[in-house]
């Protein structure tokens, strides 16, 4: 088994590559698929610590937690991009800087 | 493990390379599409970390739901928005500052990481694999209301998003 300490530095670079991308792209869609890695990041996390942790702590919560974190996902990502077919419908873009309209 | 590098841990690192510079490929590529598939392959680089945790169970949700629901809704959105006939930018202009920004984040966490004394089992033998019966067992018993209710919630955000992508009476 790998060390969890490699795993979680892993998880660290997932995490913060993901969050270039949610911080550099203009694509709402590109922008949510960052925001995917992150989640994937953190559900990674929580599953290595539940592994290397429930013959100590005798529950494996961090499992279940990665389940709820991927249904959550899927349900997040339904109603983005229900809100970006939507933006584009109205606005005929899909750039987050170019949704401007609550800007003063 | 006592004798240096296993053969796990040569897989493992293959698939976090793999799944990095995947990652990287999404966030950097200069075709939306080519994004999209760069995302496949690092959420089957995760898939295969779950695989060698020994959690079967949620690699294969991991491949059901992230590898094919969701990236065709991905694919179905880029479709959608036209993304591919207008090349324009993709990046916006605080790039430089977000780069900078994440790199910050990236080493607090390292720097979390590295300064803290965790307590891994000393064998190999105490990390038992988590059955599916485990896993079953602990959202059926102990998270079943939490269960029920990410159940609801689901096929509520499923009919919000349907409402929402619906075309309104009036648009024609």
């Amino acid at each position: 088994m790998p060390a969890l300490e490699h795993i979680l530095v892993v998880n660290a670079v997932l995490f913060a590559i993901g969050a270039m991308g949610v911080l550099t792209r203009r694509n709402a869609v590109l922008i949510l698929l960052s925001v995917e890695l992150m989640l994937n990041a953190v559900s990674l996390n929580m599953v290595a610590f539940a592994v290397y942790g429930h013959v100590d702590f005798g529950n494996i919560t961090g499992i279940v937690f990665a389940f709820f974190i991927i249904v959550i996902a899927a349900a997040e990502v339904a109603l983005a991009l229900g809100i970006v077919v939507r933006t584009f419908r109205n606005r005929a873009t899909a750039n987050v800087d170019e949704v401007n309209l609550l800007k003063w | 493990m006592e004798d240096g590098v296993t053969a796990t841990q040569v897989v493992f690192w293959i698939l976090a390379v793999v799944m990095l510079i995947s990652a990287i490929g999404v966030v950097t590529a200069g075709n939306i599409v080519y994004a999209a598939l760069f995302f496949i392959a690092s959420l089957a680089g995760v898939a295969g970390i779950y695989l060698i945790l020994t959690v079967e169970f949620i690699a294969l949700v991991q491949l059901l739901i992230y590898g094919s629901a969701v990236v065709i809704l991905i694919l179905f959105a880029l479709m959608l928005t036209r993304a591919r006939e207008r090349p324009q930018a993709l990046f916006g202009r605080s790039r430089p500052l977000g780069i900078a920004a994440s790199l910050g984040l990236l080493a607090a966490l390292i720097g979390g990481i590295v300064a803290t004394t965790w307590t891994t089992p000393e064998s190999s033998a105490a990390i038992q694999p988590v059955g599916l019966q485990a896993i079953g067992d602990a959202i059926f018993t102990i998270w079943i209301v939490p269960f029920i209710i990410v159940g609801v919630l689901l096929s509520i955000a499923l009919d919000g998003a349907i409402m929402l992508a619906s075309p309104d009476e009036d648009d024609n």
